[in-house]
């Protein structure tokens, strides 16, 4: 151990920054834990490989090899040195935007593409750690309330003109009144001086870089003179290593290398986005020769794609996950009878069966509360959720449910309609009698929730069906999950409204530290367990491929995909 | 002729103003929130109410409809719900890939078809007659989609002859083109081969055993101006019918074949703008898909008319 490197880094900390140092110091965490931890609160690489080696530790091991490799949040192929050739144009099968490309406002993985290929945030992925990206660093105040982040200079738009902080500032106030309203009012940024930028928090909170970063898909630093409702491919701009040269949503995106990329420029000359609507054309255009990469796909059509040897495909494992809804402020499932019929159908699925059949093996069995495995403050300790026909049964006959029938809703995407066609198969065991109700995404999404801001309590979603499925996409904190689907927000489709639930989640979102984020969560997992206004069957991991012959692809599974370092092997 | 072709233009216009006025109340019809519906769930409510009253789409529905038809007959068709821009950025492109993927499919269909009706007429209930007659129901009775689907697993995946994403990109010289475009318009010509080739074999069967043509063979006339001038010219009329009313179908029906090998025509447009609410888009794209259609039919019935004089002093009356 030596002290001297670690009481360096620790003079030049924060409290938050030493706590975690401490933590590692003492073997209370890992060093995957540690380096992830750090970088979310502003600890340089060049300081987190200070104190890893201090304490007698390589922190290389972690961050890449020669191969894919496969993890949490992002999935990253490095080549080595000098194999990578120059120019080419990557051929990337994407999602059709499903509505127009305004950056704030997008919200489907479709729109993000084309948006984020050309835009930067403040900090940068690298598994659910943050690397910095536009920001050079960042460092929070003794309680997490206030984030202090170093702009990088010389970073040029593709339009002309430097990034400044004004640029940030104007960003961040736009995502205010929308994305950011829960963290940040309009003024609550202020630029220090032309490369420093101050950001006062409504609450204190020690994960919000996450909030700045490829996790909240809309935190992108757009120039100061966009305004709330201006599209990207009317006035395209961007700090990225490729600039938008067409745009047409019927077909697809262009963009070519620009040379004056902060970070050097890229190897290929430059991207071509590919839009269909489905997944089995993307597939089938990788398979065919005419894609070299897609941005993500579900397993249910991926059979040829697993059994290809011309792609390499990654999974990353994450937070993403289907939700069966139940509405349990009215109607079958609310009150005392609905909640024995909700834990009935608990305890009628087969996690296991479903994840080894519908993902085929592809994921973690989920416990019925939107905390996945894959994140560091999970608590492992609380009881599985096991199928159970026996008492499943019992509970219905004592609700007075046996032979019910139902219909449940579910939209036409990716795995889904084979999850409803399991889950329906094996509640038949129990004696439920479950009709099917598949449509388009487009057409589901009223089932869902057709009012998004009702003021009936609990607020927020109104007016949809009572039972059915619905997708949840990755997220580096389950904060969305929380707040959007199981307190007052615009999808809570089951209506739960739990002052207990909310108080517990209030009291996770307010811990800095990571051991009182490990307390906080128990109380969050156990009530969400405990009234199941949700079943999580399980949490998928997101896949993506790309063809052999590319390397260097940095994703996140919600349609970013960063090449600026990568391209095709010599 | 000219009284015709004036009657015929005027039951156009009623036609296309009856089309834009079923495609207003369907649209109406459709349940949700056109600004929901393009913002996305998680749009705030004050966006939502901001880009209605933008659209216009929280007016009432009579003046909705007068602003719609207003459009329509000024070819206005505003800007896209989905992307913001002009709907003729979106639908013109659209039109024009249409047209060339039916242009590709028809030069190939036509010749083929109508020859192989006319080959099995000539030898009506012969074993010749019968394959190409059992060819024609089979292939007919397969839907697009599925010989879409089979050519593009077949070809373009497996044997990477041909395209999965159909779309031609630009300065694509003209062979190159075909690697793009053949395999959806084979698919196409499957589903249309038997039609047309059944209904050749039909009129050419009728017209040899007609009176006038017997005639001309007893009066000593070359077997082949016999066909030319008598069998074709009165056997081909049903066939030009059917191909006129295909054109239409062609051009907005094929959202199989569309989908399959993803390619942006006017059929993938309009599936994608009723899933989206996107009205302006839907509007405008079915009525050029109704355009289309008349104008073939109109042509095909100026074609009949030319060849047949009794259906021109008929229509003339």
């Amino acid at each position: 151990m030596n002290w001297s490197v670690i009481n360096r880094v620790r003079r030049r900390s924060g409290a938050l920054e030493n706590e975690v140092i401490d933590h590692y110091v003492a073997g209370k965490i890992t060093r995957r834990e540690f380096i992830r931890r750090g970088s979310v609160l502003g600890l340089g690489m060049t300081s987190l490989g200070a104190i890893v080696a201090a304490c007698g530790d390589s922190a290389g091991d972690d961050t890449g090899g020669s191969a894919t490799t496969t993890g949490d949040g992002t999935a990253t192929t490095a080549a080595a040195a000098g194999s990578i050739q120059q120019g080419g144009t990557l051929r990337i099968a994407a999602q059709r935007p499903g509505s127009p490309l305004d950056p704030v406002a997008m919200d489907n993985i479709g729109s993000y593409t084309p948006v984020v290929l050309a835009f930067e945030y403040l900090c940068g992925p690298d598994g659910f750690s943050l690397v910095p990206m536009l920001a050079e660093s960042w460092s929070p105040n003794d309680d997490g309330s206030v984030w202090t982040f170093n702009i990088r200079q010389g970073v040029k738009w593709h339009q002309g003109g430097e990034l400044t902080a004004a640029d940030v500032v104007a960003s961040l106030d736009r995502l205010a009144g929308a994305n950011l309203s829960s963290y940040i009012d309009p003024g609550s940024a202020v630029a220090v001086d032309d490369h420093t930028v101050e950001v006062t928090l409504k609450n204190p909170d020690g994960q919000f870089p996450y909030q700045l970063s490829p996790y909240n898909p809309q935190a992108l630093i757009t120039p100061a003179d966009y305004e709330l409702g201006t599209l990207f491919d009317q006035k395209p701009n961007g700090t990225s290593a490729f600039k938008l040269e067409s745009y047409d949503v019927a077909t697809g995106a262009k963009y070519v290398r620009f040379d004056d990329y902060w970070d050097g420029p890229p190897n290929l000359d430059g991207l071509e986005l590919l839009f269909s609507d489905d997944n089995a054309t993307q597939i089938n255009g990788l398979l065919g020769g005419q894609a070299d990469a897609i941005i993500q796909f579900g397993v249910s059509d991926a059979e040829a794609i697993f059994a290809s040897d011309a792609v390499t495909v990654d999974a990353i494992r994450g937070a993403g996950h289907r939700q069966i809804w139940f509405n349990v402020r009215e109607g079958t499932f609310a009150g005392e009878n609905g909640a024995k019929i909700r834990e009935a159908v608990a305890l009628g699925i087969d996690r296991q069966a479903l994840v080894d059949t519908v993902l085929q093996g592809r994921g973690d069995i989920g416990n019925d509360h939107p905390i996945a495995p894959a994140y560091e403050y999970f608590d492992a300790s609380q009881p599985q959720r096991e199928r159970d026909i026996d008492r499943a049964k019992a509970l219905l006959e004592e609700a007075g449910a046996a032979g019910l029938a139902l219909t449940m809703h579910a939209p036409e995407l990716q795995e889904i309609a084979l999850l409803a066609e399991v889950v329906q198969s094996q509640l038949t065991e129990i004696g439920l009698n479950i009709t099917l109700n598949v449509e388009s995404t487009s057409t589901f999404y009223e089932k869902w929730c057709k009012v998004y801001d009702s003021t009936n309590p609990p607020g927020g979603c109104d007016g949809g069906e009572e039972f059915g499925i619905v997708d949840y996409g990755n997220r580096a904190t389950p904060d969305r999950y929380l707040v959007a689907a199981y307190a007052t927000g615009e999808w809570n489709s089951a209506h739960y409204n739990s002052e207990e639930f909310n108080a517990a989640v209030a009291a996770y979102q307010a811990t800095v530290t990571l051991e009182d984020r490990k307390e906080a969560i128990k109380p969050v997992q156990e009530i969400a367990n405990r009234d199941i206004p949700y079943v999580i069957p399980y949490f998928y991991n997101t896949l993506t491929a790309y063809a052999k012959n590319v390397t260097g692809v940095v994703h996140t599974g919600l349609g970013h995909y960063y090449v600026n370092k990568g391209g095709f092997t010599a | 002729m000219r009284r015709f072709v004036l009657k015929r233009i005027g039951s156009i216009a009623i036609t296309l103003w009856l089309l834009a006025t079923i495609v207003f109340v369907f649209v109406n019809v459709l349940p949700g929130d056109i600004g929901r519906k393009v913002l996305g769930p998680t749009a705030q409510p004050a966006d939502v109410a901001a880009f209605n009253a933008r659209l216009g789409t929280d007016r009432p529905l009579i003046e909705q409809y007068v602003t719609s038809m207003r459009r329509v007959f000024t070819l206005d068709f505003g800007e896209s719900f989905q992307t913001g821009g002009p709907v003729t950025d979106l639908v013109l492109p659209a039109l024009g890939r249409s047209a060339k993927l039916a242009i590709l499919a028809f030069v190939i269909t036509i010749p083929i078809s109508i020859a192989a009706g006319i080959y099995a007429a000539r030898r009506q209930d012969r074993l010749a007659d019968r394959v190409t007659v059992n060819i024609g129901l089979a292939s007919t009775s397969v839907p697009e989609f599925v010989t879409a689907s089979v050519l593009l697993a077949v070809f373009a995946v497996q044997l990477q002859l041909g395209k999965v994403y159909a779309n031609v990109p630009e300065g694509t010289s003209f062979l190159g083109q075909l690697d793009y475009l053949l395999l959806p318009a084979l698919a196409m010509v499957v589903s249309y081969f038997g039609y047309i080739a059944r209904m050749t074999r039909a009129g050419v069967i009728g017209a040899l055993h007609a009176d006038y043509t017997r005639t001309a063979t007893m009066k000593g006339m070359d077997p082949g101006q016999v066909m030319r001038r008598h069998v074709l010219r009165n056997a081909l009329a049903p066939t030009i019918t059917v191909i006129s009313v295909q054109i239409g179908y062609l051009f907005g029906g094929i959202v199989g074949v569309e989908k399959v090998f993803n390619y942006p025509g006017l059929g993938t447009m309009m599936l994608n703008a009723v899933g989206k609410k996107d009205i302006p888009v839907l509007q405008a794209s079915v009525l050029i898909v109704g355009i289309i259609y008349m104008l073939s039919t109109l042509l095909a019935d100026l074609v009949i008319a030319y060849l047949n004089p009794r259906v021109r002093l008929e229509a003339g009356r």
